[in-house]
């Protein structure tokens, strides 16, 4: 069955996105982006440090995966922007996950600072993914400005407390035109089939697998429960019952 | 020989030194170096024909690892 995921008019077979921090090693990140199956992966930009040069990240990605920048680090719109346009202007995609984080208890984004840096990144030219509390309305706002998706956080990055915020990510999904990828917070891969069952077009998973005692083999597991809970999103679940019925016959017993 | 500061720190350069050139030196030839020149993002397309000046603050940056 032909189910692709479409973000700006690109197609992607998984549906399944992974960040490529918190590995112990980069060969073991390209091992789980591979047993993963994903298209797309998150990368950090940061200052070189002429003092402790460490390896190029891009050369363990094969080029066909989209490299997805993402702003972190930022906490102001302006610093979000300049970010982006130096990803941009060094050959990195045009695609940028709109991070603005001022709140590093719980690394919560920055509403009014992401709507302004999201209006300022499409308006040059940026297909733009923003990570968001998932708030309905600001969701809607940010569509409304151009974004190519939403990505509202299940639970606070790096928690695996798995989908805490719920029925607002289920109105998110309910109203939205763009697609919706729950980021952040994802724990297990019933968190990732649950979110798909529930209506999300992608989920983007980094720490629960980095940080697995076997990431490829977590990779796997994620792989199939994305795919597993959107398969039974386009089978359809069956609604709740309060009452049992029972499943074989009621006569005929001996 | 003149001086540029990169990435906070005083770099000697030659004169007519190209952002290319500096970034290979630097070993940097890797698949990906971002640039800014004096706060202005500068494209990669141009790193071969932007020839540094006396005083230029360049920030170097590349895409590391994160979620």
């Amino acid at each position: 069955m032909d189910d692709t995921l479409t973000i700006a008019g690109r197609s992607f077979g998984s549906r399944l996105i992974l960040g490529t921090g918190k590995y112990e090693t980069f060969e073991l990140m390209r091992a789980a982006v591979g047993a993963s199956g994903a298209e797309m992966v998150t990368v950090a930009v940061r200052r070189i440090d002429f003092d402790e040069p460490t390896e190029d990240i891009t050369s363990f990605l094969p080029e066909e995966i989209l490299l997805l920048p993402n702003t972190s680090g930022c906490e102001t719109a302006e610093e979000a922007v300049r970010m982006a346009k130096l990803a941009r202007a060094g050959g990195l995609p045009d695609w940028i996950k709109l991070e603005v984080i001022p709140d590093p208890r719980y690394l919560l984004p920055d509403p009014v600072e992401t709507l302004r840096a999201a209006e300022a990144l499409v308006a040059d030219g940026f297909t733009v993914l923003p990570y968001m509390l998932p708030d309905p309305v600001l969701a809607k706002r940010l569509e409304e400005v151009g974004c190519a998706t939403v990505m509202p956080l299940a639970a606070p990055i790096g928690t695996g407390r798995g989908l805490k915020l719920r029925d607002s990510i289920r109105i998110m999904i309910e109203q939205a035109e763009i697609p919706v990828v729950v980021d952040a917070g994802l724990g297990a891969p019933s968190h990732a089939a649950e979110a798909m069952e529930l209506g999300a077009d992608a989920v983007l998973v980094n720490t629960a697998i980095a940080r697995a005692d076997d990431p490829v083999a977590m990779a796997r597991a994620f792989r199939l429960a994305a795919e597993a809970g959107r398969a039974a999103r386009l089978a359809g679940i069956m609604d709740e019952q309060e009452t049992a019925s029972p499943s074989s016959p009621v006569g005929g017993t001996v | 020989m003149t001086t540029v500061v990169v990435n906070g720190r005083e770099q000697a350069v030659e004169h007519g030194e190209t952002v290319a050139r500096l970034l290979d030196r630097l070993g940097l030839g890797g698949r990906f170096a971002l640039v800014e020149r004096n706060g202005e993002p500068l494209e990669r397309e141009r790193y071969a024909d932007v020839e540094l000046a006396s005083g230029d603050r360049l920030v170097v940056a590349r895409p590391v690892a994160g979620g």
